[in-house]
C-alpha cells in the first residue's frame, strides 16, 4: 500500500518532467501539472497513514555504486515533511496551469514546468532519502533545479545577478553539508542515518558544519542574503514553493541530525536559540523597510524560518534540562509552524503573483485600490496576512502560541542565567509578532486598500479562476489546520494541553453574528446607505497622492530601530561667503548601509578572489608545469605516507 | 496591624525586594531625565529608598549601625546634598541636560540591563548560598549595578551638574552593598558623606565658575583662540 | 460549553457591557475637575452611543468591506475576550478559554483590523493613525508580554481563570513581584487605552492623535459599537489589574448574594482605578511620539527588573 503510494507519487512526478519535453504543447503542461497534482494527493494519503499509524516503512531501492545502496525511507519526522510537500504543491500546480502560460516563450514554459516537477521532485527525495549519499545527490538536484527556476527570465540583469548569488550560496551551503557528512561518516563508519551515541565533544565539528549549511539553505541571519535576491526573480509560483517547501527542507535536515544525537549540549540549544531570534527579528525589521512586495516576503520568510530555529532551540534547552513535556510542546510548535509557514507563506507568494501579473510591477507604491479590481484575490490575501500575522483562530497563531506557551511555562527552569537568556529571546520574539502584524497591516493596507497610486493599478484585472483555485487551496487550509489545530494534533499523538481554537472561532462567530443581529434595524431606516467623499480637511477632490505611502508607513518603525538599519546620511555644503553663513548649495545623501552584505559578504567575496587570482597564475597552460605538478604531488604523497600513515 | 507586619520577617524581606526594584528604576531615571530639577528629585527618592532599605533591615537584623546609617543618609542625602545642588542649579540657570555622549538614554537602559546581568554573573563567583541569604545577596548584586549605572551617568551625561549626580548615585550603590555585604563600619560611613558634602560645595564653586559642561571647560582651556562657528554648543 | 459557563457568559460579559461606558465618563468628569470645570454628566457616554445607534451611517466611496465589517469584528473580538476575564465569578473553564496569550492576540486582531480600517478610506489622517498605532504597539508588545509572563510565573499557570482563582483565595497578594506586575499592569492600560502621556484621547489635532484619527470616518451606528468595544477593552484590561491586585468580592460559585456582592465591589474598586486613572492624565503632559519609545523602554525595564527578581530572589 505505502509502496505504491510512494512509487505513484514518484512515477507521476517524473513523468511530469518528462512530458512537456516530449509533447511541448499547452496541454502537455497541463497534464503535468495535473501528475504533480495527483502525485500530491498520493503524497497526502502515504504522509497521513505513516504519521497516523508510526509504521516506519523502508523502501529497498537500486544500488549505484558499490557499498552505496541508495534507500527510501520514511518516519515520522519525514512522513511530517512530506505531508508539508504534499499541502503546498496541490495549490501551486493549480495555480501554474494558467500563471506558467505567461511567461516569454513556449521553450521557457515548457522548461518551467519540466523543473517544477523536477524541484517537487529533488525535494520529495531529500526528505525520503535513507542515507546520506542520496540525500546529498538530491540536495544537488534540487539546489540545481531551484537555480535554473530563478534564472528563467535569463536575458534580465537582475536574474543574472541573482542566480550568481543564489549559486553560491547554495554551493556554500552544499559544501558545509559535505564537511558535514563527511566528518559524520568518519565518526561512524556508515553512510546511513542512525542513531549517534557519541560524546558531544566528537559531534561538534558536524554540529557546526551542518548547522551552518542548513542554515544558509533555510535562510538564517546572517546567510539570508540569497532570499530576498533569489525570490523577486524566480517566477511567483517558484517563489512559493521555494519559500514555501524548500527552506523546511533545510530545517528536515538539520532536525534529522539533531533528533539522531543522543547526546547534545546546551550550548548547541542556546546558539540555535540566539541565532534563531537573531534572525526573526532582524528579518522582519529588514521586510518592514521593503517596498517590493515579493522581497518582503522573502524578508519575512527569514523571520519565520528564525521563529523555527527558536522553537528547536527551545526544544533542546528544554530537553536537557529535563522538562520533557515543554521540550515536546517547543518541537512540535517548531515543525508545526514550519507547515503553517509553508501554507501561508505559498499563498502569500501566489497571490502576490497574480498581483504582480496583474499590475506589471513589483513595488507595492504602485499599487492600491485593488480591493475593488480583485476583490477574490484581497480576500485570499487577507486570510495569508491574518495567518501569518498569527491572529487567532487561524493557523499562524495556534504554532506561536505553542512557542510563548512553552515560554511562559519555563518559569520551573533552575538556572538563572538560562531563565534570564529565555525573558531576552522572549522579548524579541514578542516583538517579532507585533512588527509582524505592522508589516502585514502595511502589505495589505497599502496594495489593496484606499484609492489606486497608478494607471497599473487603476487597470488591473481579477486573476483567472485556475489561478484563484490554486490560491483558494492554501487559504482553506490555513483557516482549517487553524481551527482544527488541536484535535488533528491529538489525533497525530500530541496532547499538548493548547487551548481549542473551534470552540473560540465558534464563539467570536457567534459573537459577531449578534451583535449583527442586534443593531441591523436600528439607525434610520428611510436611509439606505449614504456615500460622502473622504474628509480631507476641506479639501474636495480626493486624490491618491494624499494618502499614505508604503514609506511614510513604516517610517516611525524606521526612526526607531534607526541604529538597525544604519543609514548613512552624508552632506556637503557650499557657501557664498567665507565666513560660512550665506548657504549657497549643497548635496544630501541617504544611504543604507547593507550590513552584511558590505561588512561580511564583500570582504569574503574579495578575500577569495585574492587567493583565486593567485592560484590562477599557477595555470599557465604548459605541459610541462603540469607535469612538474604531478611530480611533486607524488614526492609529498610518498612522504606523508611514510610518516604519517 | 503595622507592628504585627514589622515583626514578619518574609514580609520585610517582599518590601525590601519592592524596594530593591525601585532603586533600580531610579537609576534608569537618573540616566535618562533631562530636567535637572526632576532629577534631583529622583536622586532624593533614590536615597529615600536607601533609607527604607536600612530601617527594614534593621528589623530584620535588629542591628543599631543600620538605623544610625538610615538616619545618617536621611538628613545628608535626602534633605542637605539635594538642597546645595538646587542652589547651584538656581545660581547656574541651567533647568535641563538634554545631550549625550557615547550612549542615548534608551539602549543606556538597555546596557544597564547587562550591567545587572553582569554584576549577578560577577558576584555569584564570589559568594555562593552558604555564604549569604539570597536577599543579602541580592542587595550585593543591586549595590554594584547602581555603582555601575552610577559610572554609566557619569561619562554619558554632559552637564557637570549631571555628572555629579552620577557620582552620587555610585555612592549611593556603595553604601549599598556596604549595608549588605561589607558591614562598613559607621565611621567611614560618616567621613564618605562628608567628603560628599565637600565634593558638592566644590562643584558649587567650581561649576558656577565654569558656567555647565566640561567640553566648554576644556575650550576655555585653550584660551579663547578664534572663534570657530557652527560648533556643536 | 456547559449551563455554568453559558450564565457565566451572560452575566460577566452582559456586567462588563452595561458598565463599561461608565468608566469612560468617570475619567472623563475626573479629568474635568482636576482642570477646575464641572464636565460631562456620568452618564454621558450612554447618551452618545444612543445618540449614534440613532444616526445613519456614511461610508466614503473609497472604502471596502473592511470599512463595514470592522466594527462588527472589533466588538465581537471583545466580547469574547471578556470571557477570560471573571469579574462576577470564575466558572467551570471549558479547555481554550482564559488563556492570556489568546486573550493578548485577540486584542491584536482588534488592533490590526482598526489599522486596517484606518486605511481603508485613503485619508492621511487614518494612514497616520494606523501607522502609529502599529509602530508603537510593537514597540510596547515586549512589556506586554513579559508582564504576561511575569504573571504566569508567579502563578504558575497560563490562564486567568486558574490565576485569580489564585489570588481571590489570598488576602494580601501572594508575592512582591505581583505588586509590582500591578504597575505594569497600570502602564500597559494607559498605552492600550491610548491615554496621556501616549495618545490623548480628547482631541482632534493630527499632532498627537493616534487612535482618534483611524476611527475618523466612522459614523453612525459603527462608530458606536467601536466606542463600545473601547470602552470595554479598557474595563477588561482594569479587571486584570484589579483581579491580580485587590481581588476582594471576586467569588469562586455563583450565588445570587455572592453575584451581587461582587458587582458591587467591582464597580467600587474600578471607579477607584479609573478616578486613578483621570489623575494620571491630568498630571503629567503628551509626550512627542519619538519620545515614547523612550518612555515604552522605562516601562520595559520595570517589567524586565520584576521578573529578574523573580528569577534571582
Amino acid at each position: 500500500m505505502l509502496e505504491a503510494l510512494i512509487y505513484g507519487a514518484v512515477i507521476a512526478l517524473i513523468s511530469g518532467t518528462a512530458l512537456p519535453f516530449l509533447y511541448r504543447s499547452k496541454n502537455a503542461r497541463k497534464a503535468s501539472f495535473s501528475l504533480s497534482f495527483i502525485s500530491s494527493i498520493l503524497l497526502l494519503v502515504f504522509a497521513g497513514i505513516v504519521l497516523y499509524t508510526g509504521k516506519e516503512p523502508v523502501f529497498p531501492a537500486f544500488r549505484f555504486l558499490p557499498g552505496l545502496d541508495f534507500t527510501l525511507a520514511a518516519d515520522r519526522l519525514s512522513a511530517g515533511f512530506v505531508l508539508l510537500i504534499a499541502v503546498v504543491v496541490p495549490g501551486v500546480s493549480l495555480y501554474s496551469v494558467e500563471y506558467v502560460e505567461h511567461a516569454k516563450g513556449e521553450a521557457r514554459k515548457d522548461l518551467q514546468t519540466a523543473l517544477t516537477n523536477l524541484f517537487i521532485l529533488a525535494m520529495l527525495m531529500v526528505v525520503l532519502a535513507g542515507n546520506m549519499v542520496g540525500f546529498l545527490v538530491f540536495w544537488e538536484i534540487m539546489s540545481l533545479s531551484s537555480l535554473m527556476l530563478v534564472l528563467h527570465d535569463y536575458s534580465s540583469e537582475e536574474s543574472k545577478k541573482a542566480g550568481l548569488f543564489y549559486f553560491i550560496m547554495t554551493s556554500l551551503s552544499t559544501a558545509f553539508l559535505f564537511m558535514g557528512f563527511m566528518s559524520l561518516f568518519r565518526l561512524t563508519g556508515s553512510a546511513e542515518f542512525g542513531q549517534l551515541d557519541y560524546p558531544a565533544s566528537l559531534l561538534t565539528l558536524p554540529f557546526l558544519c551542518l548547522f551552518t549549511g542548513f542554515g544558509i539553505k533555510a535562510g538564517l541571519v546572517p546567510f539570508h542574503k540569497w532570499l530576498p535576491y533569489a525570490h523577486p526573480a524566480a517566477p511567483s509560483s517558484i517563489s512559493a514553493l521555494m519559500s514555501g517547501v524548500m527552506l523546511k527542507v533545510a530545517i528536515y535536515g538539520f532536525l534529522r541530525f539533531l533528533l539522531s544525537v543522543s547526546f547534545p549540549q546546551l550550548w548547541w540549544g542556546t546558539l540555535i536559540l540566539v541565532m534563531g531570534s537573531l534572525s526573526a527579528v532582524l528579518g522582519v525589521i529588514y521586510a518592514l523597510k521593503e517596498s517590493d512586495i515579493k522581497r518582503l516576503l522573502a524578508y519575512s520568510s527569514i523571520e519565520n524560518i528564525g521563529i523555527i530555529f527558536m522553537g528547536i532551540g527551545l526544544y533542546l534547552i528544554f530537553k536537557l534540562e529535563g522538562f520533557e513535556a515543554l521540550a515536546m510542546l517547543s518541537l512540535v510548535g517548531a515543525c508545526f509552524h514550519a507547515f503553517n509557514h509553508a501554507l501561508f507563506k505559498s499563498l502569500l507568494f501566489l497571490c502576490a503573483g497574480s498581483v504582480v501579473h496583474a499590475t506589471g510591477t513589483r513595488d507595492i507604491e504602485a499599487f492600491g485600490g485593488l480591493i475593488k479590481r480583485m476583490p477574490h484575490t484581497a480576500v485570499l490575501f487577507l486570510v495569508g496576512s491574518v495567518s501569518i500575522a498569527a491572529l487567532p483562530p487561524t493557523n499562524g497563531f495556534v504554532s506561536e502560541l505553542m512557542l510563548f506557551q512553552a515560554y511562559f511555562y519555563s518559569s520551573a527552569l533552575l538556572d538563572p542565567l538560562l531563565k534570564v537568556l529565555l525573558i531576552i529571546t522572549l522579548s524579541v520574539f514578542a516583538l517579532t509578532s507585533a512588527l509582524a502584524a505592522a508589516l502585514f497591516v502595511k502589505v495589505f493596507g497599502i496594495t489593496f486598500l484606499a484609492l489606486p497610486r497608478t494607471k497599473y493599478a487603476e487597470e488591473a484585472a481579477e486573476a483567472t479562476n485556475p489561478m484563484l483555485l490554486g490560491e483558494a487551496v492554501p487559504a482553506a487550509l490555513c483557516i482549517f489546520s487553524g481551527l482544527f489545530s488541536s484535535r488533528i494534533l491529538v489525533l497525530l499523538g500530541f496532547d499538548l494541553g493548547i487551548p481549542d481554537m473551534l470552540s473560540l472561532g465558534l464563539i467570536l462567530g457567534g459573537a459577531c453574528g449578534l451583535i449583527w443581529l442586534a443593531v441591523r434595524n436600528s439607525g434610520p431606516s428611510e436611509s439606505p446607505r449614504i456615500s460622502k467623499e473622504t474628509w480631507g480637511c476641506g479639501m474636495l477632490g480626493q486624490n491618491s497622492t494624499m494618502e499614505y505611502s508604503s514609506a511614510g508607513f513604516s517610517e516611525p518603525l524606521v526612526v526607531i530601530f534607526k541604529k538597525i538599519y544604519r543609514t548613512e546620511i552624508s552632506t556637503t555644503r557650499t557657501y557664498s561667503d567665507t565666513k560660512e553663513s550665506i548657504f549657497k548649495s549643497g548635496t544630501v545623501r541617504i544611504h543604507l548601509i547593507k550590513f552584511f552584505e558590505e561588512r561580511l559578504y564583500l570582504p569574503a567575496a574579495y578575500a577569495v578572489s585574492l587567493v583565486s587570482s593567485q592560484v590562477s597564475r599557477m595555470q599557465n597552460g604548459k605541459l610541462d608545469t603540469y607535469v612538474l605538478y604531478v611530480f611533486i604531488a607524488v614526492l609529498t604523497l610518498m612522504t606523508f605516507t611514510r610518516y604519517y600513515a | 496591624m503595622i507592628s504585627s507586619f514589622l515583626a514578619d520577617p518574609t514580609f520585610l524581606e517582599d518590601m525590601v525586594r519592592i524596594l530593591f526594584v525601585f532603586v533600580l528604576i531610579t537609576a534608569a531615571l537618573i540616566l535618562s531625565t533631562r530636567n535637572i530639577a526632576s532629577l534631583l528629585t529622583v536622586y532624593a527618592v533614590q536615597s529615600l529608598l536607601l533609607v527604607l532599605i536600612a530601617s527594614s533591615l534593621y528589623f530584620i537584623e535588629g542591628n543599631r549601625t543600620l538605623l544610625a546609617i538610615a538616619a545618617l543618609t536621611l538628613v545628608s542625602k535626602v534633605l542637605l546634598i539635594p538642597i546645595f545642588i538646587n542652589i547651584i542649579g538656581e545660581k547656574i540657570k541651567i533647568s535641563r541636560d538634554l545631550k549625550f555622549n557615547y550612549l542615548e538614554p534608551t539602549p543606556s537602559l538597555l546596557v544597564s540591563m547587562g550591567l545587572i546581568l553582569l554584576a549577578y554573573v560577577f558576584l555569584s563567583g564570589f559568594f555562593n548560598e552558604f555564604i549569604l541569604s539570597k536577599l543579602f545577596f541580592m542587595g550585593a548584586v543591586i549595590g554594584l549595578s547602581l555603582t555601575l549605572m552610577g559610572m554609566l551617568v557619569i561619562f554619558s551625561r554632559r552637564k557637570v551638574i549631571t555628572k555629579v549626580i552620577g557620582y552620587l548615585t555610585m555612592e549611593n550603590g556603595v553604601l549599598l552593598f556596604g549595608i549588605f555585604v561589607a558591614d562598613l563600619p559607621f565611621i567611614i560611613e560618616i567621613l564618605i558623606v562628608i567628603d560628599l558634602m565637600i565634593l558638592v560645595l566644590l562643584t558649587t564653586i567650581l561649576a558656577i565658575g565654569l558656567d555647565s559642561t566640561s567640553e566648554e571647560y576644556h575650550q576655555r582651556l585653550q584660551t579663547l583662540k578664534i572663534w570657530s562657528g557652527g560648533e556643536e554648543q | 460549553m456547559n449551563a455554568s459557563f453559558l450564565l457565566f457568559a451572560l452575566l460577566n460579559t452582559g456586567f462588563i457591557m452595561l458598565i463599561s461606558p461608565f468608566f469612560m465618563s468617570l475619567i472623563k468628569k475626573v479629568k474635568a475637575y482636576t482642570q477646575g470645570r464641572k464636565g460631562p454628566s456620568l452618564l454621558q457616554s450612554y447618551f452618545d452611543l444612543r445618540k449614534l445607534m440613532q444616526k445613519e451611517v456614511v461610508y466614503s466611496p473609497n472604502s471596502s468591506g473592511i470599512m463595514r465589517i470592522t466594527p462588527y469584528l472589533n466588538l465581537g473580538v471583545l466580547l469574547v475576550a471578556t470571557l477570560f476575564v471573571p469579574v462576577v465569578f470564575i466558572p467551570d473553564t471549558p479547555a481554550g478559554i482564559g488563556n492570556i496569550i489568546v486573550f493578548l492576540y485577540l486584542l491584536a486582531i482588534e488592533r490590526f483590523f482598526t489599522a486596517l480600517c484606518g486605511l481603508d478610506a485613503g485619508s492621511t489622517f487614518g494612514g497616520m493613525g494606523s501607522s502609529r498605532l502599529m509602530s508603537l504597539s510593537a514597540v510596547v508588545e515586549p512589556t506586554m508580554v513579559i508582564s504576561f509572563a511575569a504573571l504566569a510565573y508567579v502563578l504558575r499557570t497560563v490562564n486567568f481563570h486558574e490565576m485569580f482563582a489564585v489570588t481571590a483565595g489570598s488576602t494580601i497578594p501572594e508575592s512582591p513581584t505581583l505588586t509590582l506586575i500591578s504597575i505594569s499592569l497600570f502602564i500597559i492600560i494607559i498605552v492600550e487605552t491610548g491615554r496621556i502621556p501616549v495618545d490623548n484621547p480628547a482631541t482632534h489635532l493630527e499632532l498627537t492623535m493616534i487612535n482618534e484619527a483611524m476611527i475618523l470616518e466612522q459614523s453612525g451606528k459603527n462608530l458606536a459599537l467601536i466606542e463600545l468595544a473601547h470602552a470595554i477593552k479598557q474595563t477588561i484590561l482594569m479587571a486584570v489589574l484589579i483581579n491580580v491586585l485587590a481581588p476582594w468580592g471576586l467569588a469562586t460559585e455563583l450565588t445570587f448574594a455572592s453575584f451581587m456582592i461582587a458587582c458591587l465591589f467591582f464597580l467600587v474598586k474600578a471607579s477607584m482605578l479609573a478616578g486613578l486613572i483621570g489623575l494620571f492624565e491630568s498630571s503629567i503632559a503628551k509626550m512627542r511620539l519619538f519620545r515614547l519609545p523612550g518612555f515604552y523602554m522605562m516601562a520595559f525595564f520595570f517589567s524586565a527588573l520584576t521578573i529578574l527578581m523573580e528569577v534571582f530572589a
